[in-house]
């Protein structure tokens, strides 16, 4: 009776630790909505800035997820499907800019882009990305590229290369199989990684700042936004920023939710 | 015609070593083989998936050993089927007329054909993901006659069904042959299977082929211990083999059994258990081998009943149920076998 009252008592605990965090979460998040009146919420979300910032932040999202998709699937497919010298190797560096301190990613890019004779032929020839949304692109895409990477993989690990190989007894190529028959199979994967890669281009903030700056109505995405009216006192221009950006992720990980059986790959 | 020429391939845990073949036109062949015999991977290397490390693959004389899996029209049917489940039945079955210039009616005419031999016609909206395994079997089985292959490979193609659906479809596989006359290549573990649908049959073990020919000949005279003990033949023994007067006695722990196959030194032998006549009074019969041993256990399985007795070595006998009635045996009676000279296998 004793041991069972104990047994009882650490379910409770551990409950309890749960429901602890979560109150502390929705807590913050409520915190953040209500701080203004809501009349100066929907005020800041129409201005001119807010706005700017919005669209800046989607367009610049939208474009770098797609390239993350354009580089990261045939990577990942490589890295699921083959063997071959040097791929341990591979996968590693693949994923270092998730380990990589996103200030730091900035710092990289800022360098080879604005300071090396690469990055000054690049600009020469019309292709900026030191101070202009361009580099916004090329940050989010950097830092980001890892999880649509990541994903990419696992999902592709997890098809049976047994389909490809029927698919090519029936007339297809390698790359004629891998079009009609593992990547429709990879739908599920394909979206959650998406989400994921534009939900966290979307609040990109360190790497971007480093390369695209944080120059007011043209480099402002909503991360950005969010830190200049932060920093000059602007309060209810950062919150409507802060909502936005709150509203997106929960939104993103309702969806990711969705598309399940993804999660484990973080 | 299909001739694989000494191949090999590792893949690490599966392999082939020198692996040679050769399946006429129309044949049903068979390959046999426990698992991690390299069965799959010599499909496989036959269908193009794999190059091998050494060999040739012929079909038709024709050297395709270089040749990608679409250039060689050999169909491919797996175990766990591997229909595409983001696409109806009728999309997988016509996945590869894609690569055939037909107008839409030949290729939904081809569609029907083959839907309506196999019995799926009434599932041709459905998606794979709904379908039980034998239905699921019979579109592979499809998809893959629908391109109309040279050979049909089938790996385990009954392994994962139920006995039921498995009789069935294996049914259906020997119809389907008769009737398309298609040259199938059939990998199984199940003797049962091998024995009712090929006409030849390869043992492979150990990335190797180790016995080819009839699967009653096969079955009869296995040319290893393996095979023998692979194939459930039981009455295996090791002995030493002497001539005289143009017979080989084989001296099993104590036992002299007479064998027309003339061979000395040691030897194995098998003696189906069939081939043995058990009796409870000995016997005159021009069988050179009689002898005398005690029950030493009875396994009923059904229509058949093995009898082991304790003749210096264990012996079993297969009898049939009526028999064993008839006669009345009970463990611990003295009995006596005999068989002929003729029924002892030497190896």
């Amino acid at each position: 009776m004793f041991s069972r009252l104990r047994e009882a008592n650490f379910k409770i605990t551990t409950i309890l630790f749960g429901i602890v965090l979560a109150v502390f979460i929705v807590a913050l998040l409520i915190g953040v909505v209500t701080h203004t009146t809501p009349k100066a919420l929907i005020d800041s979300l129409l201005s001119g800035e807010t706005q700017f910032a919005i669209r800046l932040s989607l367009i610049t999202s939208v474009i770098s997820t797609i390239f993350c998709i354009i580089v990261s699937v045939p990577a990942a497919y490589a890295l699921a499907r083959y063997n071959f010298r040097g791929k341990n190797i591979l996968n590693t560096i693949l994923d270092v800019p998730l380990a990589l301190p996103p200030l730091v990613a900035g710092v990289a890019l800022l360098i080879l882009f604005g300071t090396t004779s690469f990055g000054k032929g690049l600009a020469e020839a019309g292709i900026k990305f030191v101070f202009t949304p361009l580099g916004i692109i090329l940050a989010q895409f950097f830092v980001n590229m890892p999880f649509m990477f990541r994903v990419l993989r696992s999902t592709f690990q997890g098809i049976n290369p047994r389909y490809e190989y029927v698919a090519q007894t029936l007339g297809s190529t390698e790359a004629g199989a891998f079009w009609r028959v593992t990547l429709p199979m990879s739908r599920n994967g394909l979206m959650a990684g998406s989400i994921i890669t534009w939900c966290r281009g979307i609040g990109e903030f360190g790497a971007a700042l480093m390369v695209a700056g944080s120059t007011r109505l043209q480099t402002e995405t909503l991360p950005i936004s969010l830190y200049l009216n932060m920093s000059c006192g602007e309060l209810p221009l950062a919150i409507a920023a802060a909502t936005i950006l709150i509203v997106i992720s929960l939104v993103s990980l309702f969806i990711f939710e969705k598309f399940s059986g993804f999660a484990h790959v973080f | 015609m299909v001739r694989v020429e000494n191949i090999s391939k590792n893949l690490g845990e599966f392999f082939l070593k020198d692996v040679s073949l050769d399946v006429a036109d129309s044949e049903y062949f068979m390959i046999l083989g426990p698992t991690g015999a390299g069965k799959t991977i010599l499909l496989e290397t036959i269908a193009g998936i794999y190059s091998p490390d050494k060999g040739k693959v012929y079909l038709n004389g024709r050297d395709i050993t270089r040749l990608p899996p679409r250039k060689r029209n050999i169909g491919m049917v797996y175990q766990d089927y591997m229909l595409f489940p983001h696409l109806n039945v009728e999309q997988n079955i016509k996945y590869g007329m894609r690569s055939r210039k037909l107008s839409k009616q030949e290729i939904s005419q081809k569609v029907d054909k083959l839907a309506n031999l196999l019995g799926v016609a009434h599932l041709l909206q459905r998606h794979p993901g709904t379908l039980s395994g034998g239905e699921q079997q019979r579109i592979t089985i499809a998809r893959a006659l629908i391109m109309e292959p040279e050979v049909l490979l089938l790996d385990e193609p009954l392994g994962a069904l139920d006995s039921k659906t498995r009789i069935k479809l294996r049914e259906e596989l020997r119809r389907i042959h008769s009737f398309t006359h298609t040259t199938m290549i059939h990998v199984t573990h199940s003797f049962d299977e091998a024995f009712l649908l090929g006409s030849q049959m390869a043992i492979m073990n150990n990335g190797e082929i180790v016995q080819v020919g009839e699967p009653s000949e096969v079955f009869r005279k296995p040319n290893c211990k393996f095979v023998a003990e692979f194939l459930g033949v039981t009455n295996v023994f090791r002995g030493e083999s002497v001539i005289a007067n143009g017979i080989a006695y084989i001296n099993i722990n104590g036992l002299r059994v007479a064998s027309a196959t003339i061979r000395d030194g040691q030897v194995y032998t098998s003696i189906r258990p069939e081939d043995v006549l058990l009796s409870i009074k000995p016997i005159e019969s021009s069988a050179r081998n009689s002898f005398k041993g005690e029950i030493q256990d009875i396994s009923d399985t059904g229509t058949i009943v093995r009898i082991t007795v304790n003749v210096g070595v264990p012996f079993v006998a297969a009898i049939t149920r009526r028999s064993f009635l008839d006669m009345g045996l009970n463990q611990g009676m003295e009995v006596f076998l005999t068989f002929k000279a003729v029924d002892v296998h030497v190896f």
